[in-house]
C-alpha cells in the first residue's frame, strides 16, 4: 500500500466513526470512497454509506467537503452549512446536509456531509453538448425561481442574524467597501475605476424591504444540472444578508458567459428572460435601472479581486501562475463598466 | 544586436512546448497551470510588439483630454511615465467630479474605451 492508500483508509475509519457517533448508529460501512475530481480550495470525497441503526439498515449517497488542513475559517463553514440546511428545508434546490465537524482532530479541519446530488457541474458542457439542448431552454428560468425561494427565505427566522451583513443600505455599503479594497490594492491609476465608483454613488438604488439570504457567487458554474434542467444548487461559501438584486446582477456578468456574449445571463438567455421569470417567482418588480447598478458593482468587485490576486504573487512571491496572470484580467471588467455606464 | 531566435520567437517555443508537451503529460492543475503559462507567453508577445504603440495612443488621448499639452515623444520608459502621470491626473479629476458633466463623461468613456480595449488586444484578445 502506498502512502495514499494508507491515508485514504485512515480518513475511511475516521469518517465511519464519526458518521456512527452522530447518527448513533451501531455500525457504519462506506462503499466507493474517492476524491472528487475539481474543488481547488477543498477536498471533496464521495461514497456511499451503509448505516445499521437498531431497527434498520439505510443506504445513503453522499459528498464530504473538507477544508485544506490547516484553515482557519471553521465559522465559515458553519454558516454554509446552515444556510445549506435552512434552503434546503425552505425548499430550495439544494443537497440535504447531514452533518458538520468542526473538530479539527477528526480530519485535520473542518469538514460537512450532505447528500451526493448526481449530475453535472462543467457550464461548459451545459452551453455546448447535445444531451443538454433541453436544459440550455430551461435552466436560467428554474435558476431564477430557486433564487427567488433562497431569497424569500426570512433570515431572522432561521438565526441568520449574525451573517456578514453589509446593514439596512447595502448600495452604498458595497461602495465604500470597493473604494476601500481599491485604494489599499491598487499599484497603478485606475480611471474606469474611480468613474465606476463616480456613477454607483449617483446611481445608488434604493434599499430593498428587507434584507435577505445573498448566495454570493451564483452563475451556472455553480449548479449541479442533468438533462431535464436543475438539480441542485451548491457553493454557498460566501452568502451574507443583502439586496437580493447582488445575486441578479452578479449572473449577468461576462465573466460567466464562455464567450457566447450575445446571451448576457451565462451565454444561454437575455437578461429579460431571467428579470421575467424571478418577478414572476418573487412579486418583485426589477428596476432596470437598479439592475445596472448591480452589475456594475459586480465587474468592479471582481476587478478590484483580480489586483488582490495579483499582490499574493508580487507582495507575497506566491509562485502561482494562474493567481499572477488573473492580474491581467482587470481590463475584462474594466471594459464591461465601460459598456454599461457609457 | 541579439542573435535569432528573437524574443517573441523563443516565448512562442516555450509556449509550445508547455501547450503541447507539458500539458499533455500533466494532469489536474499542474496541466491548468501549464496551459495558463502556455498564455501568458502569448501576452507578453503581444505586449513586445504594441506596447510602444499602444503607449503613444494612450499618451495622446489622455493629454487631448486632460487639455495638456502632448507630451514629446521620448523613450519607451519616458512613455510609461506620461502614461502613469496622466492616468493619475484624470482619476484625480474624476474623483473630484471635475468630469462629472453629460459630455464630459462621454469624452472621458469614450477615451477610456480605445484604452482599456488595447490592453485587451494584449491581455486577452478573445475579449474584443
Amino acid at each position: 500500500m502506498n502512502d495514499a492508500q494508507v491515508e485514504a483508509n485512515q480518513m475511511i475509519e475516521r469518517v465511519k466513526a464519526f458518521i456512527a457517533e452522530q447518527g448513533r448508529f451501531k455500525n457504519v460501512e462506506l462503499e466507493n470512497f474517492k476524491r472528487m475530481p475539481g474543488g481547488t480550495s477543498r477536498e471533496i470525497w464521495s461514497f456511499d454509506a451503509l448505516m445499521t441503526g437498531a431497527e434498520s439498515t439505510s443506504r445513503r449517497s453522499l459528498v464530504l467537503r473538507l477544508d485544506p488542513a490547516g484553515s482557519r475559517i471553521e465559522s465559515s463553514r458553519r454558516q454554509e452549512f446552515q444556510v445549506m440546511r435552512a434552503a434546503h428545508r425552505e425548499g430550495v434546490p439544494v443537497p440535504e446536509m447531514f452533518w458538520l465537524c468542526e473538530d479539527p482532530s477528526v480530519l485535520g479541519a473542518s469538514f460537512f456531509i450532505m447528500e451526493r446530488v448526481e449530475g453535472e457541474t462543467i457550464a461548459r458542457k451545459l452551453l455546448r453538448d447535445e444531451a443538454y439542448a433541453h436544459a440550455r431552454q430551461v435552466v436560467i428560468p428554474q435558476m431564477a425561481e430557486a433564487l427567488a425561494k433562497f431569497h424569500a427565505i426570512d433570515p431572522a427566522r432561521h438565526g441568520f442574524e449574525l451573517l456578514p451583513s453589509p446593514g439596512k443600505d447595502p448600495a452604498r455599503f458595497w461602495i465604500m467597501y470597493c473604494e476601500e479594497i481599491y485604494r489599499r490594492y491598487t499599484l497603478d491609476p485606475h480611471p474606469t475605476f474611480e468613474l465606476a465608483l463616480r456613477w454607483m454613488s449617483e446611481h445608488v438604488p434604493p434599499p430593498p424591504r428587507r434584507l435577505s439570504i445573498i448566495h454570493g457567487d451564483y452563475r451556472v458554474g455553480n449548479i449541479i444540472f442533468g438533462p431535464e434542467g436543475v438539480r441542485a444548487v451548491i457553493d454557498f461559501e460566501i452568502a451574507h444578508l443583502g439586496d437580493p438584486l447582488e445575486d441578479l446582477g452578479w449572473f449577468c456578468m461576462r465573466a460567466w458567459r464562455s464567450g457566447q456574449d450575445n446571451k448576457a445571463v451565462c451565454g444561454l438567455t437575455d437578461r429579460e428572460v431571467l428579470y421575467d421569470a424571478y418577478e414572476k417567482a418573487s412579486g418583485i418588480a426589477l428596476d432596470r435601472q437598479a439592475m445596472r447598478f448591480w452589475e456594475v458593482y459586480g465587474n468592479l468587485r471582481w476587478g478590484v479581486f483580480t489586483m488582490i490576486h495579483a499582490r499574493t504573487y508580487l507582495d507575497g512571491g506566491v509562485a502561482n501562475v494562474e493567481l499572477a496572470s488573473i492580474g491581467r484580467r482587470t481590463a475584462e471588467c474594466e471594459i464591461e463598466i465601460l459598456n454599461l455606464i457609457g | 544586436m541579439q542573435d535569432r531566435p528573437t524574443a517573441i520567437e523563443l516565448l512562442e517555443i516555450v509556449a509550445k512546448f508547455l501547450e503541447h508537451e507539458l500539458a499533455p503529460a500533466s494532469t489536474g492543475s499542474r496541466r491548468f497551470q501549464a496551459l495558463v503559462a502556455a498564455n501568458v507567453m502569448r501576452i507578453v508577445q503581444r505586449e513586445i510588439q504594441l506596447e510602444e504603440a499602444h503607449l503613444g495612443e494612450e499618451v495622446g488621448a489622455l493629454a487631448a483630454l486632460l487639455e495638456r499639452p502632448h507630451p514629446a515623444s521620448g523613450t519607451l520608459e519616458e512613455l510609461r511615465r506620461s502614461a502613469q502621470s496622466l492616468n493619475q491626473e484624470l482619476c484625480e479629476r474624476i474623483r473630484a467630479g471635475e468630469l462629472d458633466s453629460e459630455s464630459a463623461r462621454a469624452r472621458t468613456v469614450e477615451v477610456l474605451r480605445r484604452i482599456v480595449l488595447n490592453k485587451l488586444a494584449i491581455a486577452n484578445p478573445r475579449y474584443l
